[in-house]
């Protein structure tokens, strides 16, 4: 169903750029996709950065700026139809309310749209790391329907899994490209990469952890507020259903003295429930645990496998 | 005259004024009499009307009423609603009248009319179309009200509209008298009242001129108006003041002060007095013949001087006895606290009376008598209790109690007391000894009290300060020979609270000479020695001696607690730190200070500061931490020690509490260093906490030693901009800062450099010594710092290195090390053959660190989500027996839910060996609580 799409080696190359150019730490970067719709796949061709723009130039318009600049690629013939956006990631944080609202008005308009994670981080370490993600369906409805409460949640079925769906990259370039590139290997004199085999690893897991740390104290807080939620519907759940008892012994009573019942009173009046915790932000960070959870685990069974060459390395040297 | 009622209108009140006549002949007491000259003698004061409370509440009651009555009459609702409103508070204001006298019948009836007519309105309909949206609101509303307050006054006015002509008639009686100020009803019993004071002031007018006339006239004027005294009492009261002035203050000539001073001489005693009085002096003037015309017109003229008045106290030919001048004395003495009463001329002719007496030769018993009094009239002399004596009284009241003291120590045969009946004392020579009424000791604790209050209110940056503070060792003095009189003489109590005095003068001494002596107690020959101590006693000897006593003997708490707190500063402060310890634990003062009043609580503050330096100067830098951290972590340091107002809570007291406040000040020579005690804060905070940080760098749940100290840290951190330190928190701070990386040099030149020893360092009495042990203990404390940050990047260490790093001796690193070791701070061995400190790196890293942080984080959130599932669970369990039980079983689920907490843990083990074990544990755990709901139903 999720048929891989094509991106070109221009695109990567200038997403990286952009990162090297403008992001430091952990800042994001982000830009525009742009490409083409070809027999039901997507074609990314080229890409433009966002500009970074400090919050005292108000004037600054933004969308003023993608049309200029789509305008303006069009003119020198390059594929100016947006379809999507990219965005770097610290350390595989970017499950967020702002990601999620951004792609969804991204898909809501142009259905193929996807958002390209370039993990600068992980590129540094040796491999290029470039994911696409998209909204489910299911969670595109939900976004439409602007409906967080617990049991929207619930009938819609929606776990953190579901929430973003993963679209594989294809990278492809053009012939010349092709020729060109291996005119580059002949010529790299830097053949081996000493990153890939680097086995310190405390570094990157420290802050990792920090982060998943972070989230979990989210996530703490999250449930914190959904417990009470939960024990305030129940006391009052309880006192709703009290007063009804009350209200039926005494309506009993009154049907033996042969009075009228009293009057139907509107109970759910009487017994606001509590304003539901939207459950979105949960969602959010139970789909960012485990985005970190997975990056860990990738890192550390790497290193591990790292661990036992090298130890094995060192076994038979001695 | 109507000068006299800015409120009221005045043809009314002068007719009944009128009416009244006769009245003030008929009662004209004495009473009746003061007020008129009190009137009389400031007209330029002319609003001040005296009136009964009730009068004037009424009055004011009776004024709303006529605007709301007016206001019904043009059917001006909104003012009428307006004007009720403030009845209504003004009558609320009267409550306690009303409680008295019942509610008024003016008030009911306006109530009564008010509802009727409003009714009557509200009927209207076609008027209440007529009327504007405001009145219309202001009707509706008002009708409403007036309604609901009604109630509260259901049966006056029931009975109001039984019989409304009487009440009316009542009303109107009322009204035409008191329409004004509506006081005439109470008029005939009273007395007081506005109007009966009007008609006395035309009288007194005519008297005025009349007062002066005989003034100026001459002694057999006089005589005339001894005729008119028995006869009138208005005549005598005039001609008694005009004589008075001439007869003993020269100085008050002026006609005002002349009845200013009348008015509180109202008592028939003190008329009786007067006269007595008078015809001495009528005597002494017919001695004195033709003299004493002139004498007596210059005298009032100018304000002669007292001096020339001295010898005309007694009659020129008077014998002068005991007997006359204790009847002087106690004429005298009548006068004393009254309203008008010159003070200071009072002093005076108690020091003429002491003159004369002396000169007579009456003996010591009427002296002491004489010089009591002169001491109370001095203290007496400022009515208000805040203000402090002028220095010329001050003088005068250390030398007359010295005298004082001077007459006792030489006639052992005075016996002085409170418990002496005024009538059973004997002041005359006899056979018999002395026996005087008063307390010495009274006296001198109020000197004493006198001299803490001249301090507070001086200056202590002047001159003047030193001057006073001069005074001191007069006081001292004093005290030391009450002290010796009371040793002697006194009971077991009197001596405990002159004892106490003497320790309040003493305990915050630093005893130099002591000290001096203890020094160079070796290099000094023995007979200087000698010569020293002959000198007096040590201070500590004395204090000992002092305090012992009140322990023995005290049986007031309050007392032996000051005692002990003052022993313990005494002692704090000349270093004696286990002694001073000692006593304050044993004296489990800390339990119950908090029940003592405020001025012992500031001594108690002032003790602990003193205890917590002089633990830090002896090297004990956890005592002086936990000591000084009470009054440090306030941040009113200032203000628990007495020694200044804070600022910052202005709104919260009042003047009152201010005043208050500002009394319990202590001295400015007794106060205690605010920036060494916060230095010496600091500095043992900064010991205690930076090798506690490095020791806990991870530790998820470190505490803070001092919240002060970070609080400063993280100031210096905000700085954008870090010069070299300025201030002595600035130069904690850097120091604090080189601790932590275990530079111990640079944390040493940052405390101990000239700007930082002259500030604080060289106010130590033994700053060499001080100094000495603030190094070694930087050096201790950076080593171990040293150790907790840097032991992870060492396999082992060379001990040798560690000691000449902070230039310790081998012996101090090895037990530092050795202790560190036993307390587990630091995992590592010592190694003896090569004298190294192999490190054994079971610390966790600081990525073990976070993942067990990470644990426990996750703990809590597995905690957390048990208990969302918890309360389904109860709600499921509510759920199958819902109709029968409903809340209860609720109830037990919120209660059940911690058990629960503790029972993850175990199921946490379970869980690990069969993965589906969770849930089963969890089915079994449904039943089961099920079940034991229904046993327990």
């Amino acid at each position: 169903e999720n048929l891989p799409f094509f991106i070109t080696c221009l695109v990567v190359l200038k997403i990286i750029k952009h990162y090297q150019e403008e992001g430091q730490g952990s800042e994001v970067v982000q830009g525009v996709l742009l490409g083409l719709v070809v027999e039901d796949r997507l074609e990314i061709t080229n890409c433009f950065p966002f500009p970074q723009h400090t919050e005292d130039d108000v004037d600054f318009d933004e969308v003023q700026y993608q049309m200029e600049m789509m305008r303006s690629l069009r003119h020198v013939n390059i594929d100016h139809l947006h379809v999507g956006w990219y965005q770097s990631t610290y350390y595989g944080s970017f499950v967020s309310r702002a990601l999620l609202d951004s792609q969804f008005s991204y898909q809501h308009a142009i259905e193929e749209s996807v958002v390209l994670i370039y993990d600068p981080i992980k590129t540094a370490q040796g491999s290029l790391c470039l994911k696409a993600y998209r909204l489910t369906p299911k969670l595109m409805e939900i976004c439409k329907e602007k409906d967080f409460s617990p049991e929207a949640l619930k009938k819609a079925c929606i776990g953190y899994e579901h929430m973003l769906e993963e679209v594989p990259i294809v990278i492809k370039n053009s012939h010349l490209i092709n020729v060109l590139l291996l005119d580059l290997q002949e010529k790299s004199t830097v053949a081996d990469k000493p990153e890939l085999l680097n086995l310190s690893s405390s570094n990157h897991l420290e802050k990792s952890l920090q982060l998943l740390m972070d989230r979990v104290d989210g996530m703490s807080q999250e449930i914190v507020k959904y417990n009470t939620y939960c024990r305030n519907l129940t006391k009052q759940q309880q006192q709703k259903q009290q007063y009804l008892q009350r209200r039926q012994q005494e309506n009993t009573q009154r049907q033996s003295r042969g009075e009228p019942p009293l009057p139907e009173e509107d109970i759910n009046k009487m017994f606001k429930p509590p304003q539901a915790p939207p459950r979105m932000d949960t969602l959010l960070i139970a789909g960012q645990v485990n985005n970190y959870c997975q990056n860990i685990k990738a890192f550390t069974s790497q290193n591990l496998g790292k661990l036992f060459m090298a130890e094995a390395l060192q076994g038979h040297s001695s | 005259m109507s000068r006299f009622f800015a409120t009221g209108s005045d043809s009314e009140s002068e007719e009944s004024s009128s009416a009244d006549e006769i009245t003030p002949k008929a009662t004209g007491t004495t009473f009746n009499k003061q007020q008129a000259l009190l009137l009389s003698d400031d007209e330029e004061d002319t609003k001040r009307v005296v009136r009964s409370a009730k009068d004037k509440r009424f009055e004011e009651l009776t004024n709303i009423i006529k605007t709301i009555r007016n206001a019904m009459k043009i059917r001006d609702m909104s003012k009428c609603l307006e004007e009720f409103e403030q009845l209504c508070r003004a009558f609320l204001k009267s409550k306690t009248i009303v409680d008295k006298e019942g509610v008024p019948q003016f008030y009911v009836r306006l109530l009564a009319d008010l509802e009727d007519y409003l009714n009557q309105l509200w009927e209207d309909k076609e008027g209440k179309k007529k009327m504007n949206k405001n009145n219309a609101k202001a009707l509706s509303t008002l009708r409403q009200k007036i309604r609901k307050y009604n109630k509260d006054f259901e049966t006056e006015i029931t009975s109001y509209k039984e019989n409304p002509e009487q009440s009316a008639e009542e009303e109107e009686k009322d009204d035409a008298g008191s329409a004004s100020s509506s006081e005439s009803d109470d008029d005939d019993d009273d007395g007081v009242t506005a109007k009966s004071l009007l008609k006395k002031k035309p009288q007194e007018e005519e008297k005025a001129p009349e007062a002066n006339k005989f003034l100026k006239g001459a002694a057999d004027e006089e005589s005339e108006s001894e005729d008119d005294e028995e006869s009138e009492d208005w005549g005598s009261d005039s001609v008694d003041s005009g004589s008075e002035s001439e007869d003993n203050e020269g100085a008050a000539a002026s006609l005002a002060v002349v009845f200013l001073k009348k008015a509180q001489d109202g008592e028939k005693q003190t008329d009786r007095r007067k006269k007595h009085k008078k015809k001495e002096r009528l005597e002494e003037e017919a001695d004195e013949e033709g003299d004493g015309e002139e004498g007596g017109w210059e005298k009032v003229k100018g304000g002669v001087p007292l001096v020339k008045e001295k010898p005309k106290m007694f009659a020129k030919g008077t014998e002068i006895n005991s007997a006359v001048v204790i009847k002087k004395l106690s004429e005298i003495l009548q006068a004393r606290g009254k309203k008008g009463t010159d003070r200071a001329a009072q002093i005076e002719l108690f020091h003429a009376l002491a003159g004369i007496s002396n000169e007579n030769n009456l003996g010591e018993g009427i002296l002491v008598k004489i010089k009591f009094n002169i001491v109370s009239s001095l203290y007496d002399y400022n009515p208000n209790l805040a203000a402090f004596m002028k220095p010329e009284m001050w003088k005068k009241c250390l030398e007359c109690i010295d005298e004082l003291l001077d007459i006792l120590f030489n006639n052992n045969n005075i016996f002085i007391g409170e418990n002496i009946a005024e009538d059973s004392e004997n002041l005359a020579i006899s056979d018999q000894p002395f026996r005087v009424r008063g307390c010495i000791l009274t006296l001198v604790e109020r000197m004493d009290e006198e001299f803490t209050k001249v301090m507070q209110n001086t200056d202590p940056h002047s001159q003047e300060y030193v001057d006073n503070l001069k005074d001191e060792g007069r006081v001292c003095g004093i005290i030391d020979r009450l002290l010796q009189y009371l040793e002697s003489k006194g009971s077991t109590e009197e001596v405990c609270r002159v004892f106490l005095r003497r320790i309040m003068h003493t305990y915050y001494k630093f005893d130099y000479k002591a000290h001096r002596r203890s020094l160079g107690l070796q290099g000094e020959t023995k007979s200087e020695q000698d010569q020293e101590e002959s000198e007096g006693e040590d201070s500590a000897v004395i204090m000992d001696r002092l305090c012992k006593f009140i322990y023995a003997k005290d049986r007031t708490d309050r007392i032996r607690t000051c005692a002990i707190l003052c022993h313990i500063y005494h002692h704090a402060l000349h270093s004696r730190w286990f002694q001073a310890r000692d006593l304050m634990l044993m004296s489990h003062l800390q339990d119950n200070i908090q029940h003592a009043d405020p001025p012992v609580q500031i001594l108690y503050n002032r003790t602990m500061v003193q205890l917590g330096i002089c633990a830090f100067r002896q090297g004990m830098i956890k005592d002086a931490h936990n000591a000084l951290l009470d009054i440090q972590s306030s941040g009113r340091a200032k203000e628990l020690l007495g020694q200044g107002l804070l600022m910052r809570n202005m709104q919260e007291r009042n003047a009152e509490q201010e005043k208050i406040e500002k009394r319990r000040q202590v001295p400015f020579h007794m106060h205690i260093n605010l920036e060494l005690l916060e230095c010496v804060y600091l500095v043992s905070a900064m010991l205690l906490e930076i090798p506690y940080m490095a020791a806990h760098e991870f530790d998820a749940r470190r505490r803070m030693i001092s919240k002060q100290f970070h609080h400063q840290l993280r100031v210096g951190e905000r700085q954008p901009l870090l010069g070299p330190p300025e201030s002595m928190r600035e130069h904690v701070v850097a120091a604090s800062k080189a601790m932590k990386m275990g530079d111990w040099k640079t944390c040493h030149s940052f405390i101990i450099n000239e700007k930082m020893n002259s500030k604080v360092w060289d106010l130590f009495p033994e700053a060499q010594r001080v100094q000495e042990m603030l190094v070694r203990k930087i050096q201790e404390e950076s080593l171990r710092t040293y150790l907790f940050t840097y032991s992870s990047v060492y396999d082992s260490i060379s001990m040798k290195t560690l000691s000449e790093m902070f230039e310790l001796d081998l012996p101090t690193v090895h037990s530092i090390i050795s202790k560190m070791i036993i307390n587990e701070e630091l995992m590592a061995s010592l190694d003896q053959p090569t004298q190294t400190v192999v490190m054994h790196r079971t610390e966790p890293t600081s990525l073990q660190n976070m993942a067990l942080q990470l644990a426990e984080k996750l703990g809590g959130l597995v905690e957390n989500n048990e208990r969302v599932f918890d309360l389904k669970q109860g709600v499921y369990g509510g759920y199958f027996n819902r109709d029968q039980k409903g809340g209860y079983q609720q109830k037990q689920s919120y209660q059940r839910a911690p058990d629960q907490r503790g029972g993850y843990q175990q199921r946490q083990g379970y869980q690990r060996d069969h993965k589906g074990g969770y849930q089963q544990k969890q089915n079994y755990q449904r039943g089961g609580y099920r079940t034991q709901n229904q046993s327990s139903y």
